[in-house]
Order: structure tokens, then C-alpha cells, then sequence
């Protein structure tokens, strides 16, 4: 059973421990929308505290509050010895809190790619900057912690897991003894989120003063190194205690709310869909690529000599640790890159979902009908037949389950999974040969997820080839009847196995 | 020959100073994620403030007081910016369109309509013992008013400042990625409010350069897009001083064309066209700048920080 909400951690082991890092009653709203309410967040020195919720439970803006990149409406913060009153918190900032030893590493780190890892772990410090010294700091803090660096490496030409480390390390050259990590194994292939848990349950073991906070939605991360476990849901408390006491499927039923009891949630989201066990049946070859080499816009080769094919009815998932060359690959098949050499056989139209909808798919501040004309608009020419368009719209809402009052209202109103939803629909409305998506699912909660996977296995049962493409390897294994694996710019196919994939990402055979 | 190519090269560098005045004072704001357009506005309130005070007060008051004035046109200018997030291209376009108007009314006020020969101080050339008798180049970089040297310490220093200091990191992190700063413990605002009153000020010692230095007396519009086309020479430099300060020099040297090609003879040429150079480069330069790797990622971002 969940212990109860007043049970508090503390009372495991040493009530009179003074805490790591303690919120009382933090109560936050952003305009109209309450984000948080009441929350209590205990974490003890020397441990693990996995903070867990669905997207927008509040997880992040409570620690952003306890960083001081956010100002609580209520509620008092302790860092260590030190307590800060309503007005305090209130004045609270990142420096303040760094002063007080938390280090807090953003899911979007927080680093200045044209700088050098040297100069971004000294930025916010006072007086001269001597790089060399500060490289010794670093190469110091790297030998203690087994975190490689290059200290004088340009930080946006350094790998995501590089980035991290550089995060990390940011914080400990500054003594952070409680460190906040955000979502940290989300940007991680499979080995090195497993390193960086290692290292995570090492540090909290190392001194009696550190602490970790790991915000996380992966239940098996949480169980796995975490010995405190705290559940929010829609910015409240719904339970807290140790990790021994807490099973996953005690926690999925914190983080979902009782109404998702029966559909039987486990970490990964997908078994809601009811899994087809294979294609109902690949039939012709609609994309073919044959020594494909594809360049960004800058010029630099991003995929090199990759051949692959995608047949009608199937989906293909493409799987990769970011910036292996999975956005030019994608592109240039939607038709959107040129390409360098080799030969690609695709259709003329090719639906296409680009993962950021807001910057790349949508008009937020336009109706749904006026970004539903959008598709094609390019080619079409003269009068634009509204009348026509608005019924059509209206139909696609119905028929693709939608939530909108009616085609006329912005894109802005609809939540994201709706938005995500109608940016499909549009994308298959007159039936494409093929599809290529791109994180379909990102930053939507379990249900709109749901229906992402069902709309995209619906578009492969009606014969259309679908290439997909996830951060999220476990959405990749889920989804996919194929996968294809990217490292580095080439492509392989790999079985539909966990270790295999994670290790081809990872460029191990 | 040897004569005429001297003094244009002392018109060249004559010429950049008030160019390489503003446009440092530009890179600093720029490198903070701020584009001032209305640099124009803080030289010519600069040339003003500093022909009515050099009259009264001297040479060095009227530097003080142009300083002081381009520092406060910039002051409204970054109120609107900085702190209210308003467009910087627009803000930035009423200061020099309001400052122009407004310069031109003072002048008036204070001069009558019939405008002034009038009598300020002006600082000379100071030369250099020794090093001004170098052939071809001593004249041109020895035989200067003292603003000019005043060059010459300036940029090692803004050198040093953006590569050697934690303010000047700061300054480059804000430019870049003010969420960085932000989460760094930074303070943004203050860092860009900073570097734009610093570029205004900057800009305020071109504009009395321009009066003090040069031409010795004040004329409506004088700036005459100055401001501009030091925009232009800070993309040219690539946002750090030394760069900034040869494009200055590149500028200057196109202005001062036309002196060479007077005293060569070439009187057949329309001065017109000489005088038209320094405007055609800086549309040339702002064409191929479409690269523009450069620059500093977050610049004109009007939302700051995601807090």
C-alpha cells in the first residue's frame, strides 16, 4: 500500500536528521491554471529521492521554485541548514541557491553552445577568468568522479551525454552537495543511463551531506537506485515513502489517479494499445533508398550511404541518440532536404509530422480550418475555397477524435495531445502513400499517447508506409514492426530486441 | 605618390576613430543579445551636448558631455527594450528618427535659424616623437588627436574584458543563451541594461569625436548614418574588438577615398561617388553577412529567459 500522505519519509530513519533539502506547503499558480498546491518534499541527506508524475504534475516547477528559477505564491524552502521564510523564498534565486550547495541539471541543459566547457562551468563566478585554471578544476573534479571532460571542447560540438556530464560537473565546481536532476536519462541511450544511475546512487553514497533528486517518469529508474520516492499528481502530493515499500504498479496507480486503475499501466505507456503481433501484411515497396547521403543545410554530411526500404502496411521505427543524422534522414525522405547522392525512391506526397508542432506544424494563432489549408498550400493557387475547407475540417475532427468545439477556434486553445492529433489528421487526410513522423508522442500525457500510436497503427492497417522516428527507444520497440538503427550518420537494420538496438545506438555492435 | 597615399591613410584612420567608437560600444550591446538601431540617436544627441558644452566648459567637458548624452538617449531606449521587451528594431528606429528631430530643434533654439560660424575648441593633432616620423604609416597612426590612442588601449582591454573576465563571460552568455546565464546565477537584465548604456555612451564619445576632432562645428544631421554603418562594421568584425576596429578602418578608408582621388586629379569623377562608397560597402557587407555564424544566438530576442 502507498503510505500515507503524512507519513513522511522522515519518520523512516532519523526524524531528527536535519534535511538535505525540505519544501513546506508550496502552493504555485500560474494564472488561472494551479500548478502546485500544497506540496510537502522531504528529501534526506545521503539518498535518492525519485520525484515522480505525468507530464505537467508539477515535478519540474517544484524544483524549479527550489532552484529559484521560479517564486512560490506560498510555502517556506529549507537547503541544509538553512530555512528560508515566505519572503525569503520569494527573493530566492539561482545564485542564492547555489550558494547554499543544490545544483540543479535542466532536461534542456542549461549551457551556452558556443562557449568551452571551461568557460561555461565559470560563467556566474566573479573577478579575472583563467581558463587554465579552471581547467585544472575541471580535470580535478573528472579524476575524483569519474565524469570525462574536455575542458577547453566547444560544448555544442560535445554529444548529449557529454553535455551532461558537463552539467554535473558545473554544479559540483560550484560544491553542489544536492544535486537535482531533471528527466537525466531521457536524452540517454540504454548504457549510458545506466552509467549515469550508477554514478547518481555512488554520489548520494559518497558523503552523509549529499542528496540526489532525480524528476523522472520512468518508474523502473525510480525503483530501481531511488530510496525515497515521492508521486505528484496535478500539482499535489498523492504519496511519498520509501522505495522498498512502493511496488510499480502502486505507483503507476499514484501517478495516473484512480480512474486509470483498470487500464493497467506499467512504465512504459504503450501496452495501452492493444499491440498488433505483426504488419497485417507489407506489400509493396513505397520508399527506397539506396546509398543515400544526405547534408544539413550547413553542408555537413549528416547521413552517409544508407539504404533501406519502408512497404505499405508497415511501420518502421528509426531509433538513434539525438543528433546521429535521424532529422536530415527524415526530412529528406518527407522531401523537405535535398538529396547529396545515392537514389531515393519516394512519392510525391509524403505526409510529413515534424516533431516541434509548434514551430514547424502549426499556426497557434490561427483557426483550425486556416491551418488545415496550410497542407499544400505551396502548390495550390488562386481562391481559397474557405466554405469547403471549414466543412472538411469539421469532418476530420469527428472522424479523428479531435476535441474542438468547432473548426473555427485557434490552435491555441486545443491541448496538446488534440493539437498533436489534428496535425496528424491533416498530415493523412487525403490518404498519402506514405508517413513520416517524427517523436509523435513528445510531451503528451499517457492517453493522448495512446491515441498517437493508435491513429499511426491505424494509417499502417489502411496500407500506408510509415517511418517513425523516437527518442524514446521503448516507444521505438513498442510501436515499430521494423527498426532501424542511425549512429553517427549510418544506418543499419537491427532485430527488434532491446540490447541490440540499444547497443547499435550506441555504435557497439 | 608617396605624399598623397599618407594623407590618405591619416584620412582613413581619422576618419575610423568616430566609426570604431560606436561600433565597440555596438559590439558590447550586441554581444549582450541587444541590436541598438538607434546608435544614430545617441551620436547625434552626442555631438550636440558636446558642442554646447565644449564652448563653455573645454575639449574634455565636451567628451563628458557627449558620453553623458548618448548615454542617456539609450537609457530610454533600453527602459523600452530591456525592461518593457518592446521590438528592438522599432524602438530603436523612433530614438534616431526622435533624436534627429530633436537635435536639429535645440540647435535651432539655442543658435537661431541662421545656424553659427561658431568658434569651439577643438583638440589637435598630437604627434608622437619618433614614431610619427615613420615613412608612409607614422603620420597616419602617430599623428592623431588623442581620442584616437585612447583606441589603442581600448581594444586590448575590451579584448581581455570579453575573454578573461567573468563579467565579460557573463556578457557573451547573455547574448548567447540568456537561460544559461539565468541558471548560472546571472542577471540578464542588468547584464544587457549594462551593455546597452555602455554602447550608448560609446556612441556618445563618436558624436563629439566628430564635432571636437574633426569638423569643429555642429550641423544638423551631421551623424549621417553613422550609427548604421557601424551596425554594419560590427557584423564585418565578427563581434570582437580587433575585428570591429579593422572594418572601422575599412570603413574610414572608403570615406577618405575621395581625398585620395581628389588630389590624384581625378576631378572628372563625380565626388558624389566617392562620397556614396562607405554606404555601397555597408550594403555589400550586410548582403554576404548572411552566414552570420557569428553572431550572437540570441540577438533581438525579445523573450529573455523561459522564467
Amino acid at each position: 500500500m502507498i503510505p500515507d500522505h503524512d507519513s513522511n519519509a522522515q519518520s523512516t530513519q532519523g526524524a531528527s536528521a536535519p534535511p538535505a533539502l525540505a519544501l513546506r506547503n508550496i502552493s504555485k499558480s500560474f494564472g488561472d491554471v494551479r500548478a502546485l498546491h500544497n506540496v510537502d518534499l522531504f528529501i534526506r541527506p545521503g539518498t535518492v529521492h525519485a520525484l515522480l508524475g505525468e507530464n505537467g504534475a508539477g515535478k519540474t516547477t517544484l524544483m524549479r521554485i527550489a532552484f529559484g528559477l521560479a517564486t512560490a505564491d506560498e510555502g517556506t524552502i529549507h537547503i541544509g541548514q538553512t530555512r528560508l521564510s515566505e519572503a525569503d523564498a520569494r527573493a530566492h534565486t539561482p545564485a542564492n541557491a547555489m550558494s547554499l550547495g543544490l545544483g540543479m541539471v535542466h532536461q534542456h541543459f542549461s549551457l551556452v553552445a558556443a562557449m568551452t566547457v571551461a568557460e561555461n562551468i565559470a560563467l556566474g563566478n566573479r573577478g579575472r577568468f583563467t581558463p587554465a585554471q579552471v581547467a585544472n578544476t575541471v580535470r580535478e573534479i573528472s579524476e575524483r568522479t569519474g565524469l570525462t571532460l574536455d575542458p577547453h571542447a566547444q560544448v555544442g560540438e560535445l554529444s548529449v551525454s557529454a553535455q551532461q556530464r558537463c552539467e554535473i560537473v558545473k554544479a559540483l565546481a560550484r560544491n553542489a552537495r544536492v544535486l537535482i536532476l531533471d528527466e537525466p536519462t531521457a536524452v540517454l541511450a540504454p548504457d549510458e543511463a545506466r552509467a549515469l544511475l550508477r554514478w547518481v546512487r555512488a554520489f548520494a553514497n559518497e558523503h552523509p551531506d549529499h542528496a540526489v533528486v532525480l524528476i523522472t517518469h520512468k518508474l523502473r529508474d525510480a525503483l530501481a537506485i531511488a530510496d525515497d520516492v515521492t508521486v505528484l499528481r496535478r500539482g499535489e502530493l498523492v504519496a511519498t515513502g520509501s522505495a522498498q515499500s512502493l511496488t510499480e504498479s502502486s505507483l503507476a496507480d499514484a501517478m495516473l489517479g484512480p480512474h486509470d486503475r483498470s487500464a493497467q499501466l506499467t512504465e512504459e505507456v504503450v501496452p495501452l494499445i492493444k499491440r498488433h503481433t505483426d504488419s497485417v501484411g507489407a506489400h509493396y515497396v513505397v520508399l527506397q533508398a539506396d546509398a543515400l547521403t544526405v547534408h544539413d543545410t550547413r553542408g555537413v554530411p549528416r547521413v552517409r550511404q544508407a539504404s533501406f526500404t519502408v512497404r505499405s502496411g508497415e511501420v518502421v521505427g528509426l531509433a538513434a541518440v539525438e543528433g546521429s543524422g535521424q532529422a536530415e534522414l527524415l526530412r529528406a525522405v518527407a522531401g523537405l532536404l535535398p538529396v547529396h547522392s545515392g537514389r531515393l525512391h519516394r512519392p510525391d506526397d509524403v505526409g510529413f509530422v515534424p516533431e516541434d508542432r509548434h514551430r514547424d506544424a502549426l499556426l497557434l494563432d490561427a483557426s483550425l480550418t486556416e491551418n488545415f489549408a496550410l497542407r499544400d498550400a505551396g502548390v495550390r493557387r488562386g481562391r481559397v475555397p474557405w466554405n469547403e475547407l471549414a466543412e472538411r475540417t469539421n469532418v476530420v475532427l469527428r472522424d479523428r477524435d479531435v476535441r474542438a468545439s468547432n473548426a473555427s477556434v485557434t490552435v491555441r486553445t486545443l491541448s496538446g495531445g488534440n493539437q498533436q492529433k489534428f496535425v496528424l489528421a491533416r498530415a493523412l487526410d487525403d490518404a498519402p502513400p506514405a508517413l513520416v513522423i517524427e517523436n509523435p508522442t513528445r510531451g503528451l500525457d499517457f492517453r493522448a499517447t495512446a491515441a498517437v500510436h493508435t491513429a499511426l497503427h491505424n494509417a499502417r492497417d489502411a496500407g500506408i508506409a510509415v517511418l517513425f522516428y523516437s527518442s524514446d527507444l521503448d516507444e521505438v520497440l513498442t510501436v515499430a514492426d521494423r527498426v532501424l538503427v542511425l549512429h553517427n550518420g549510418l544506418l543499419r537494420e537491427v532485430p527488434r530486441e532491446r540490447d541490440a538496438v540499444g547497443r547499435a545506438m550506441l555504435g557497439v555492435s | 605618390m608617396m605624399v598623397p597615399l599618407e594623407d590618405f591613410l591619416a584620412a582613413a584612420v581619422r576618419t575610423a576613430t568616430p566609426l570604431a567608437f560606436a561600433a565597440l560600444g555596438e559590439c558590447v550591446t550586441e554581444r549582450s543579445g541587444v541590436i541598438n538601431i538607434g546608435l544614430e540617436g545617441s551620436i547625434i544627441c552626442g555631438a550636440l551636448a558636446a558642442t554646447i558644452v565644449a564652448g563653455g566648459v573645454g575639449v574634455t567637458g565636451g567628451f563628458a558631455a557627449g558620453a553623458a548624452a548618448g548615454l542617456i538617449v539609450t537609457l530610454i531606449f533600453a527602459l523600452f527594450t530591456v525592461y518593457l521587451r518592446a521590438d528592438q528594431i522599432i524602438t530603436g528606429t523612433a530614438i534616431t528618427l526622435l533624436s534627429l528631430g530633436f537635435t536639429g530643434l535645440v540647435y535651432k533654439a539655442f543658435y537661431g535659424a541662421t545656424g553659427v560660424g561658431l568658434t569651439i575648441p577643438t583638440i589637435g593633432a598630437v604627434d608622437i616623437p619618433l614614431l610619427s616620423n615613420i615613412p608612409l604609416l607614422g603620420r597616419a597612426l602617430f599623428s592623431q588627436p588623442v581620442v584616437t590612442y585612447a583606441l589603442y588601449a581600448i581594444v586590448p582591454i575590451m579584448t581581455w574584458w570579453f575573454w578573461r573576465t567573468h563579467t565579460g563571460l557573463a556578457l557573451r552568455a547573455v547574448g548567447e543563451s540568456p537561460d544559461a546565464a539565468l541558471a548560472a546565477g546571472v542577471r540578464p537584465r542588468l547584464v544587457q541594461l549594462l551593455a546597452v548604456l555602455f554602447g550608448g555612451a560609446f556612441a556618445g564619445i563618436a558624436g563629439a569625436t566628430l564635432v571636437l576632432a574633426q569638423s569643429g562645428t555642429f550641423v544638423e544631421n551631421m551623424s549621417a548614418g553613422k550609427g548604421f554603418i557601424a551596425i554594419a562594421i560590427v557584423v564585418l568584425g565578427r563581434w570582437t574588438p580587433l575585428g570591429v576596429t579593422g572594418a572601422a578602418l575599412l570603413f574610414g578608408g572608403a570615406s577618405a577615398l575621395q581625398y585620395l582621388f581628389q588630389s590624384l586629379g581625378w576631378s572628372n569623377v563625380p565626388y558624389q561617388l566617392f562620397l556614396a562608397l562607405p554606404y555601397v560597402l555597408t550594403l555589400v557587407v550586410l548582403a554576404r553577412a548572411s552566414g552570420r555564424s557569428a553572431a550572437p544566438a540570441a540577438l533581438a530576442r525579445r523573450k529573455l529567459t523561459l522564467g
